[in-house]
Formats: structure tokens, sequence, C-alpha cells
């Protein structure tokens, strides 16, 4: 691959720094906001379901999604597979490390079989 | 510190120093962002990213999501506008994090939640919320430890892809899977009752369907709001009407341990 971008190192920089800005926002405002005040309960019980949603979003992306088009794919087999074996590995052992390592090793030999 | 009992996950040693049970903690993440964090570093290379503006991207930004992006969107000539606003839809998803972790963080000094927050992701952000709901001893200083593990481990392995940029050749499908298992186990680790699993099966098919409506990232948000309203309603509808709906029943792995399940009701 070659740089086929045209851009400077000064472009990338103020790349660098919008995407900080960007970045940094979402992150700190409502850490800043509801570290301060009174947490009502409904918005604990709600935030209690953001991150298996969030996880089954992320999910479905990186299997389902094409990065490029956002269309839907239904054909990564090997990647879809390797997910069901993860899902086992981690209810059964707990293991993150086991897990992630299992899935990229079950990941590489289905690609082999499964173009 | 004395009068706590100890955590039964961490038996091995009471008096192992701080930076290093919280580096065992951060250990998993920090070396699956390794393939990553390469991969990403020779993306940005060949995007025309120099190395030094590599390394500060991967601390500025820090997210794998963000920095592949702005890699596949330099490679295709976009304009700088339409980057920024792409990762500003890209990020968004953040102001979810950090509103979930708010009450674990309450009381920290306005610094120290500045600084939280410069270095909290997608993947961070996991192993730190499941520690600060399992663990009671989890401070926030103890995540911050992990937030650094774990940006340190990124910054230099992007520098590295940097620096063999031209060199390699690899399949970044193959290890992008790295992050996905890293989802799928705090998936798993998340599932509490069965409740749980009907807002992952509805949150799936939410999140493909917003995301081909949105044709960008911003469908994650969507559908990660819709999907967990739909759960706040049904579990407090249940919990009002049928508290002993077989939906709210507890689910236990075989290999459980009972901090990690049993930590919903109080």
């Amino acid at each position: 691959m070659s740089a086929v971008n045209t851009w400077n190192s000064t472009q990338h920089f103020w790349l660098i720094i919008l995407g900080f800005c960007v970045a940094f926002v979402p992150r700190f405002l409502p850490l800043m906001l509801f570290t301060k005040r009174a947490i009502p309960e409904w918005f604990n019980e709600w935030m209690k379901f953001v991150p298996v949603s969030l996880f089954t979003a992320l999910v479905v992306k990186d299997v389902f999604i094409d990065s490029a088009s956002y269309a839907l794919i239904l054909n990564h087999f090997s990647e879809m597979l390797a997910a069901v074996v993860v899902v086992i590995i981690a209810y059964r052992t707990r293991s993150m490390a086991l897990s992630v390592i299992t899935g990229l090793v079950a990941v590489f030999l289905l690609s082999m079989f499964i173009a | 510190m004395n009068k706590r009992r100890p955590n039964p996950k961490q038996v091995t040693d009471p008096n192992e120093p701080l930076w290093r049970s919280t580096l065992r903690v951060a250990m998993p993440l920090n070396l699956s962002y390794i393939p990553i964090g390469l991969a990403c570093g020779i993306l940005l290379h060949a995007a025309g990213f120099n190395t030094l503006l590599t390394g500060l991207v991967s601390i500025m930004v820090f997210s794998g999501g963000a920095q592949f992006l702005i890699a596949t969107m330099l490679t295709i000539n976009s304009p700088l506008l339409s980057i920024v606003l792409m990762l500003f839809f890209l990020e968004l998803r953040y102001a979810l994090l950090s509103s979930s972790l708010s009450p674990y963080l309450k009381g920290q000094p306005n610094h120290f939640l500045f600084i939280f927050a410069v270095s909290l992701n997608d993947e961070n952000y996991a192993i730190n919320y499941l520690k600060f709901a399992t663990d009671k001893k989890w401070t926030g200083k103890e995540a911050l430890m992990v937030e650094h593990y774990s940006l340190l481990f990124w910054a230099v392995s992007n520098v590295v892809g940097s620096l063999i940029g031209s060199t390699l050749k690899i399949d970044l499908g193959i290890v992008n899977f790295a992050l996905t298992a890293l989802f799928l186990y705090m998936i798993v680790m998340q599932i509490k009752n069965r409740l749980t699993v009907v807002i992952c099966l509805i949150s799936g098919v939410l999140a493909a369907v917003c995301m081909m409506l949105t044709k960008s990232t911003l469908g994650l948000v969507i559908s990660t709001i819709i999907a967990s309203l739909i759960g706040f309603y049904l579990e407090t509808t249940l919990r009002k009407h049928l508290p002993d709906s077989h939906w709210l029943w507890k689910l236990r792995g075989p290999g459980a341990k009972k901090s990690a399940v049993e930590n919903t009701d109080e």
C-alpha cells in the first residue's frame, strides 16, 4: 500500500486536535454532570441496560455490518461460528483472556476452511 | 482497607502492590490491544500519518474505531469536516459509557474526571464497569490505572505498527475479531437473568436496522438508547406486576463466581 493521501503533517495535526475535541466532549460532559448531582433512581436502573445493549450492538456491527457501506452481510460464517465458540468459552470459563485467545484461534482456523 | 474481606477472586496475595493487581486486571485487554494497535499503526502509516502523529493520535483520540475510521477516510481523500463529523457520531456513544460509570465516580474532583475522560474508551470501560459492579474495593484510582495501562499498550503498539508499516501485511478482519471476542465475553458476563438475553436479541436486531438506516455508527447510539430503554421499561413493569416472573430468574454459568453474578439487587 502506498500513501494515496495528499495531506501534510500540519493538516494531520489539526485533524488530531479536532478529533480529540469530538472524542473528549461526549466522554467528559456526562461524567461532569452526573457525578456532581444526585442521580435519580430510574436513571441508574436505565443505565444498567446500557452496557449489554451497547456491546451487543458493537458485536452486530463487527459481524453483520459492512464497515464501508453499512449494508447487512450474512456470509461471515467464520466470524459467526467463532462468536458462538467465544460465547460458550466465556460462559463456561468466565476468563477474558481465554475467551479472546480462543476466539482469535477459532476465527483464524475457520477462515482457512470457510472462505 | 484491612477491615474488608479480600475478594474471593483475588486470593493470590493480599499484599500484592496496587500497580500489579490492576495490571493483572488490565492484562487481557493490553494483550489484545497489541495486534489491533499494530494493525492500526500500519493503516495510519498507509494513510500518510508519520510516526510521531500516529503516537499523538493514539494518545489523544485513543479509540480503535475512530483511528481505523480516520485511516479509511484519509485513504479515500475525504474532506476534513466530514471526517470530524463522522468521528463525532462515532464518539457519541461515549456519552452513554461515561453516564453509566458516573454513579461509581461520585465525589471525584474535576481534574480527576478530566483525566479519566481523556483515556476512557470502549474496552477499558468494559473492564472497569465489570470491576465496579462486582468488586466493592474497586475505586476511581484503580479504574484510572487500568485506563492508563491500556493507553500505554495501545500507543506503543500503534507506534511500532507505524514503524514496521510498509513491511508487513496482516488480515484486519481476523485481528479485529479480538475486540469482537472481548465484547462477546463482556455480554456473557453482563447476563444476569432471562430478560437480559431478550434485551441482547432486541439490541442486536435494532443495531443492524439502525446502522443500515443511518449508514453510520450513529445507529449504534440510537439502538443502544432504544434497547436499554426497553430493558428498563420491561424490568420495571415486571418487578411491579409480576415479581415472581421467570424472566427475572437469575442465570448462572457453571464456572460462575458468586460475586460476578449477585450484584443486581442492592
